[in-house]
């Protein structure tokens, strides 16, 4: 095989962004939108995976299951590579989250109005690890089942928590979507920083 | 000329354990076997993986690397090689697996594994989390986009 090399390519710093929520909300959409390339799927196997998080007493022995994650990129500038990474919402996949998480920018949580409660695991998830996140409202078709609100209350999510309608089709939804996050997360890192 | 190739069983292209999508949820019988044959080429090791490769760690070819260890890479296992190619230039470990179509932990156990031999560079995650120099220049970046 021969390897032509360009010449001493330095590789980028990598950042990423979580985007997480329950099945068909439109995670893959939402990264494809934004993604200069076409969503790329990676696979995989996850062992006892029939653990819940809820319940870890229930061992019902090992399972294997292959989860499929779609990823997509942003190329910043020459040194800086922003990855986003859409991940199954499912409590069940939580550990997959650890990896996902670390190191991790922020997370967007995509939410179908009209199914809230796909997005539980996913926002406790990242309540728990203090990864700054944004719930994004899917409006698909430019209609929400509830309006913003009413979804705050429905997840009894913290006041400082965005809660942003977005439409994962539109690259500039998208765009503005994840800068919402990209605040929170500046804020974040602002006052560790200080805190330290 | 009028070699036909013969019609490939339903996606062979795809990685091997073909699951589906989630819930679709039917792994019932195959799911034990579909869930460990990719690690036969990692001759089962499924942990030990390098906390340093993550997903969206960058990874580039070291063009000393078969001098260094006296192994050519053509003589490397075919997904190795593959790994290899794949590095030319700086690549993450999540598009390795997905052009190599290899599920993730085994392309992060090949990955660690071709790095211990001298064949890759791993360019090790940065902190824990990113700075607020890096967010402002992403921010920016995304501005900039339309």
């Amino acid at each position: 095989m021969d390897f032509v090399r360009s010449p001493e390519q330095a590789p980028p710093i990598p950042v990423k962004i979580v985007v997480a929520g329950g099945f068909g909300v439109g995670k893959t959409t939402t990264v494809g939108a934004i993604s200069e390339i076409s969503p790329l799927t990676t696979e995989a196997v996850m062992t006892s995976a029939g653990v819940g998080v809820d319940d870890p007493g229930q061992l019902t022995g090992k399972t294997t299951t292959t989860v499929a994650m779609d990823f997509g990129c942003v190329t910043i500038d020459r040194s800086l590579k922003l990855y986003l990474f859409g991940t199954p919402g499912q409590s069940r996949f939580g550990f997959m989250w650890d990896d996902l998480s670390h190191g991790a920018l922020g997370a967007l949580v995509v939410v179908d109005s009209s199914r809230l409660d796909d997005c539980y695991p996913a926002v406790d998830y990242f309540e728990r690890a203090r990864l700054p996140f944004v719930v994004a409202v899917n409006a698909f078709d430019g209609k929400l089942a509830h309006d913003l609100d009413e979804v705050r209350w429905a997840l009894a999510i913290d006041e400082r928590i965005p809660v942003v309608a977005f439409d994962a089709r539109n690259r500039i939804s998208v765009r503005d979507a994840l800068l919402v996050l990209l605040d929170r997360a500046l804020d974040d890192a602002v006052q560790g920083q200080t805190a330290q | 000329m009028t070699h036909v190739p013969p019609e490939e069983p339903a996606g062979p292209a795809r990685i091997r354990p073909f699951l589906g999508v989630a819930g679709l949820g039917s792994p019932s019988a195959d799911a034990t076997p579909a869930g460990l044959r990719p690690f036969v080429l990692t001759s089962g090791r499924v942990d030990g993986v390098d906390p340093d490769i993550g997903l969206e760690t960058q990874v580039t070819a070291r063009s000393d690397g078969p001098m260094r260890t006296g192994v050519p890479v053509a003589s490397l296992a075919p997904e190795l090689r593959t790994i290899m190619a794949l590095s030319a230039a700086p690549i993450s470990v999540a598009e390795i697996s997905a052009r190599a179509r290899l599920h993730l932990g085994v392309t992060r156990i090949l990955v660690g594994d071709l790095r211990a031999a001298g064949y890759l560079d791993v360019h090790a995650r940065e902190a824990a989390r990113p700075d607020p120099d890096t967010i402002l220049r992403v921010i920016r970046g995304l501005r900039a986009i339309s």
